[in-house]
């Protein structure tokens, strides 16, 4: 019985390494990509505190400069501009209010300005909890 | 001179090929090398809004709710609750461990001049006095 030409050509089969590296770099490529797309964090000085609990995903995330500007996904916004985020959102659930979770990261250095008129602006939509987002120091 | 003989090949064929497990191994190191200098851990501080001030100010207790006020006092904001300044986050932690009344909730009035790191500090020591629910209520300032 003579199996070693058999074996020899066994080894000419398709080689799958280089398939595999190009689809584990797209797997990764995505992961990371949809990750960042996602968490729509614009570069702020959060307050460094423990905090309550661990970051959920959120409906909106809305950004507070150290001016008092709002960013949402990277593009300055106003008040109404929110209003009309949380509406579409509403409208995608239903009226539900409490499926709603607004994460508002506010820059430390940031006065209570903006903030104290976000939070009017959402309680009046129906919106009264909101998450606060914190840097956990170290 | 005979390199290699037909014995040999097939011994060969038992040995681990690394290129592609180094591949991958280099390719997650650098991902997580990447990812980790993008997210730094962020975490949440919960707070209910309240925004109609007749609906906070009436728990009906014996005692007194938490009112954290955030004040300007001789240039400098404090945490103000009755009538007591407290200049530190740490005191302030303090102050509201020992506080009689947990029941009622706590709330914190931030007027818009007052710095927002004051506003996340006093949620904070709130929670980490283990106060059922905090409130955070925007002041209007006459």
């Amino acid at each position: 019985m003579k199996l070693s030409k058999k074996r020899v050509q066994h080894t000419k089969g398709m080689d799958i390494t280089p398939m595999i590296d190009i689809v584990f770099l797209l797997l990764i490529f995505f992961i990371t990509v949809t990750q960042v797309s996602e968490t729509n964090r614009e570069k702020l000085e959060l307050p460094k505190l423990q905090g309550a609990k661990d970051q959920k995903k959120s409906s909106l995330t809305v950004n507070i400069d150290k001016k008092g500007e709002i960013i949402v996904g990277g593009k300055p916004m106003q008040l109404a501009d929110i209003a009309f985020l949380i509406n579409k959102e509403l409208e995608a659930n239903g009226g539900d209010t409490g499926l709603i979770t607004v994460v508002v990261r506010i820059d430390q250095r940031a006065t209570c300005e903006t903030p104290n008129a976000l939070v009017k602006q959402l309680a009046s939509q129906g919106i009264s909890k909101v998450r606060l987002a914190v840097e956990v120091p170290g | 001179m005979k390199l290699s003989s037909h014995k040999r090949n097939h011994r060969r064929q038992i040995t681990l090929e690394m290129t592609s497990m180094i591949d991958v191994v280099f390719l997650l190191l650098i991902f997580f090398i990447v990812t980790a200098s993008f997210t730094k851990t962020e975490r949440e501080l919960d707070a209910v809004t309240k925004v109609n001030e007749k609906s906070a100010a009436s728990a009906k207790t014996d005692l007194e709710p938490a009112i954290i006020v955030l004040t300007e006092a001789d240039g400098k904001w404090v945490f103000q609750i009755g009538s007591n300044n407290i200049p530190t986050f740490t005191e302030l932690e303090e102050v509201l461990n020992k506080f009689p009344n947990k029941a009622d909730g706590a709330f914190v009035r931030a007027p818009d001049k007052a710095p927002y790191r004051m506003a996340a500090e006093a949620i904070q020591a709130c929670k980490n006095a283990d106060f059922p629910g905090v409130s955070y209520i925007p002041l209007v300032q006459k």
